[in-house]
């Protein structure tokens, strides 16, 4: 996505503060700006620019090359590596994971970065894996509610989920757990109306909300005093 | 007794309950416990598997192309393209699929969302109407390859417009009694206004899923379904093949609220391909397609107009509302469900007729008819209040009804008085001062407003089967669903009850067509139908144990009387010993064990309530009160609900924590309807424009108010032994028109249409 781009008229041009920094090998890249199109523009964001992103992830590998519309990908999940082989560069991290690995507990429920059913960690920090090419997520640690605990061993979090009734149909759950997790690490603040804020990421169309807030601040307790 | 919670606490117990929790080794007065729910964690692991988590070995992937156009005529389809992208195995269309037919109108046990299924002709009804479908090897192309279908169309205006007045069509009378006009016309303080309710979509978080796989000429189907039952008789009709042949899998659903209760387009889509195919055919539709192609709660205009004496003694009521439907289907909202029963009123008519719109056909959203219904009702009964000078929960006290005057029936239960008086005392209603603008909190304007709520109670016939098995487990199979809220859990209770046996060694079969039938996941009757059915099958299943403990030899019971033998903590004793020592009897497994059995099972069956000579000719209703408060910050435009307190009076709840969570949910979807949410269809092309979770706004975490949840205890015998009524829909009823009655308290400004805008409230 470039300067030039033409915009519809139904499109509007919004820019980003810095997002940070793609790390290549022996250099650190400063994005410095990044331009997002609405609309159906969002689409074009979705195919090209992360594209462009995912060719540095992979000449930071230095490993895979990238054919036409294919890039071999090796993804680590909970720890596991799976060379995925030549992957559609198109494919999102959520697909991949739902369609190629089997890994169902991750959610879909808007494809748009808009509801977080589907946050994963990456890295240690939430992502929408909807926003997020699988090839953006090569060389790094990719964690999803699978890895988090199961359910003889489940995740503080994931058991206090269960003792505050934090979820009705549990569609959204996968993400409100991914988010609560990371959220532990952010420098949010103590107050409910903090947490309240930084989860409004991920939508509960059941509005199980105060006993995810309950569940969060519980676990959150527990930290402290630990 | 009462269980109450508040905001964020886990849930507090009075009474009986907190007894019950204390005895958590025994299994006796589980049913009202607060008990966990037994989904959990699976749940809260990803382990659980909604319709799009199933994956089948060679499973192709479909898209639907939408129109784009809200009207006209498909000139032509070019699908070129489209077959050359790589991976393609088929693009469907109008041209070349094979046929699919219709539902037989009218069969309540097969019933569709949409008359018309996809491709029958070249028209196009609304904007997002599906075109023709991509399948392909990967989810990718199929995607990349949906882009590239081409369609020429001969397009017209559609007519998308939101006001549905000037209606000069036929008006059809719901309810009448008295003479209204005259009464009307004499009446000593009037309201006469129009209210409105806007396009609602259901948006649950899960989007609508189908898998479908043929074996032959068999299929099953892996669907995100309200309804395993209806879904495999409605595919079977529209596929031509017989009920047999089809199966229906709905082992997790992420929630429905009305939107997944009846079939759509697009499910005997990814069959018909399937079948074409020889493959499996996984189609998940968009965040997009769910704002056009799987209904939404209908646009609505109300006219009421409400006379009272000067004392507040209402005198005339009569309702005039309309909904927009789609041109394909005739959807009535019903948005006179409560307002005949509600109150007091001799003289009383209900009029409704519907107006086309070039949109997808609506579908009945968590509390139709009820929720837009009571928001014009009780809006108007607070401009009553006002016009009055008197207070709000004095005008409702002051025209409770007795008999439901709709009909003459007696109400099975109905405690509407209680809920409106335990309401006002929890919430502080009696420091309320009238004037608008008067109260304020730490530099803010709070605003007070209230609303009472009610909900139809049903139950509809289900059969169940319970096995009790040599392995020491108890199972129970019914061919319903649990939406999301915790019908597992209900049926785990009922049987934990009758055997004594831990949530452990109980298992919950539901979602899969080819079980016993069960009911639909709708109008809030799940609870009230499974439970008599459960309790039937358990103890058919107890007695046919107890018979054999009392006949196989060398059991400790052979040769007593099958009559004297109990089943209690999950063994067979004689009466006279006492239950639950580890001494008494056997373990029921033994039992089986003994007599060479794998196990034993039994059938329990419930009837509608309209064939019950005990329940029809009663008026069953839940009821309840919403207070809400509204913080205004007018120097900077901020609106906030800050706190809702809930009364609910719906029979006896069998899960309270479970329940409390469903009704606090229900409330933050009503912040949502009160301030929020609005699906606003484009004029040029009938598009929804804010179709995406970004533009249609949901309540988030940040918007969900205190909400403190009062269920009132009042088993209704009527329905069923366990006087449960179900409580799906009647935490939605009342709460918008207690936030803009807030609203008004605090700035003065009577918000008529929802949602609630600060662009409203800018002349405040
Ligand atoms: S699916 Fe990724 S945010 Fe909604
Ligand atoms: S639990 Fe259903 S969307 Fe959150």
């Amino acid at each position: 996505m470039t300067e030039e781009t033409v915009l519809r008229e139904d499109q509007q041009e919004i820019e980003l503060e810095p997002v940070g920094a793609v790390k290549a090998e022996g250099q650190s890249v400063r994005v410095t700006r990044r331009t997002f199109l609405s609309g159906l523009g969002a689409t074009g964001l979705m195919v090209t620019a992360p594209l462009a992103a995912s060719a540095s992830a992979t000449t930071a590998n230095g490993a895979a090359a990238a054919t036409a519309g294919k890039t071999h990908v090796v993804l680590k999940v909970n720890g596991e590596e799976h060379d995925l082989g030549m992957l559609d560069s198109r494919a999102t991290l959520l697909d991949t994971l739902r369609e190629r690995l089997y890994l169902t507990g991750t959610k879909k429920g808007c494809d748009h970065g808009q509801c977080g059913a589907c946050t994963v960690h990456v890295d240690g920090r939430r992502v929408n894996s909807c926003l997020t090419l699988a090839a953006m997520a090569a060389g790094k640690d990719v964690t999803t509610i699978e890895g988090l605990g199961i359910p003889t061993r489940m995740h503080p979090m994931q058991a206090a989920f269960v003792e505050h009734d934090a979820y009705q149909c549990g569609y959204c759950t996968s993400g409100q757990i991914m988010s609560a997790v990371a959220l532990m690490k952010e420098p949010i603040g103590e107050s409910d109306g903090e947490i309240k804020e930084a989860m409004a990421g991920n939508i509960c169309r059941c509005g199980a909300y105060p006993n995810i807030l309950a569940a969060v601040k519980q676990v959150r307790g527990q930290m402290k005093n630990s | 007794m009462t269980v109450s919670t508040t905001g964020t606490a886990p849930e507090t117990m009075t009474g009986a309950t907190a007894e019950a929790a204390g005895a958590a080794a025994s299994q006796h007065g589980i049913i009202g416990r607060p008990v966990a729910r037994i989904d959990g964690p699976l749940k809260t692991t990803g382990t659980a598997e909604y319709a799009g988590d199933f994956h089948l070995p060679w499973m192709a992937f479909a898209v639907p192309v939408q129109a784009t156009v809200g009207k006209g005529t498909i000139r032509s389809l070019d699908v070129t393209a489209a077959e050359a992208v790589p991976g393609v195995l088929a693009v469907l269309h109008r041209g070349n699929m094979e046929r699919l037919y219709r539902a037989v109108p009218n069969d309540p046990n097969a019933t569709v969302s949409e008359t018309r299924p996809a491709f029958e002709d070249d028209r196009i009804y609304y904007w997002g109407q599906y075109v023709a479908l991509v399948v392909a090897e990967s989810l990718e192309q199929a995607t990349a390859a949906a882009a590239v279908v081409k369609a020429e169309y001969a397009a017209e205006t559609p007519e998308v417009s939101r006001e549905l007045e000037p209606f000069a069509g036929k008006w059809n009378t719901v309810s009448t009694r008295g003479t209204v006009d005259a009464a009307f016309a004499a009446a000593a303080v009037k309201v006469d206004q129009t209210y409105g309710t806007p396009a609602e979509t259901h948006n649950p978080i899960e989007l609508h899923a189908t898998v479908a796989v043929w074996d032959g000429d068999r299929v099953t189907f892996y669907e995100s379904t309200q309804g395993v039952v209806n879904h495999r008789n409605a595919m079977a009709q529209i596929l031509g093949v017989p009920r047999e042949n089809v199966t229906v899998v709905t082992k997790f659903l992420g929630s429905g609220f009305g939107g997944k209760l009846f079939p759509w387009p697009h499910c005997a889509l990814a069959a018909v391909a399937s079948r074409k195919l020889q493959r499996p055919v996984k189609l998940v539709v968009t965040r997009t397609m769910m704002f056009s192609n799987v209904g939404h709660r209908p646009v609505t205009e109300q006219r009421f107009r409400i006379g009272a004496s000067a004392d507040g003694k209402l005198v005339a009521l009569r309702q005039d509302a309309l909904n927009h439907t789609s041109l394909v289907d005739s959807f009535d909202e019903g948005c006179g469900e409560a307002t005949g029963y509600l109150y007091s009123v001799p003289n009383l008519t209900v009029a409704s007729a519907l107006v086309g719109r070039n949109v997808g056909s609506p579908m009945a959203m968590r509390g139709p008819g009820a929720v837009p219904g009571l928001f014009a009702m009780e809006s108007a009964m607070d401009e009553l209040a006002v016009a009055l000078k008197m207070d709000p929960v004095e005008l409702r006290l002051k025209n409770d009804a007795t008999v439901d005057e709709s009909n003459g029936r007696k109400f099975s239960s109905r405690h509407l008085r209680e809920c409106l008086e335990t309401g006002s005392a929890k919430f502080g209603w009696k420091q309320r001062t009238p004037q608008v603008g008067s109260m304020r909190r730490d530099g803010k304007v709070l605003g007070w407003g209230m609303a009472a709520a009610s909900w139809g109670a049903y139950r509809f016939a289900c059969a169940t089967t319970v096995d009790l098995n040599a392995d020491g487990k108890a199972r129970v199979r019914c061919a319903t669903q649990d939406v999301g809220t915790g019908l597992y859990t209900i049926f785990a209770q009922v049987l934990a009850e009758k055997t004594g046996l831990p949530f452990e060694r109980i298992e919950v079969l539901l979602g899969d067509s080819s079980m016993p039938e069960g009911p639909l996941s709708g109008g809030s009757w799940s609870t009230a139908t499974v439970l008599p059915a459960v309790a039937e099958a358990a103890d058919g299943a107890i007695a046919s144990l107890l018979s054999i403990a009392a006949s196989t030899p060398g059991t400790p019971l052979a040769g007593a009387d099958a009559k004297t033998l109990r089943m209690t903590e999950g063994r067979v004793h004689r009466a006279t010993e006492s239950a639950g020592l580890p001494s008494a009897g056997v373990p029921f497994e033994a039992v089986l064990q003994a007599a060479r059995l794998n196990g034993v099972s039994a059938d329990g069956r419930s009837g509608s309530v309209f064939e019950d000579p005990k329940a029809r000719d009663l008026s069953m209703h839940s009821f309840g009160a919403q207070f809400a408060e509204v913080e205004w910050e007018p120097e900077i435009a901020r609106l906030r609900v800050s706190r809702v307190v809930t009364v609910i009076d719906a029979g006896r709840i069998i899960n309270p924590r479970a329940g409390a969570n469903q009704i606090r949910g229900a409330v933050v979807m009503g912040v949502g309807m009160a301030l929020l949410e609005e699906t606003v269809y484009d004029r040029r092309n009938g598009q929804p424009i804010n179709g995406n979770l970004a533009d249609y706004l949901m309540a988030t975490s940040a918007d969900a108010p205190e909400i403190d949840v009062t269920f009132l205890d009042y088993p209704d015998f009527a329905l069923n032994s366990y006087g449960a009524r179900g409580i799906g829909e009647i935490g939605l009823a009342g709460v918008a028109p207690a936030i803009a009655s807030a609203v008004y308290h605090a700035t003065g400004v009577r918000v008529r249409k929802l949602p609630i805008r600060i662009e409203d409230l800018m002349q405040a």
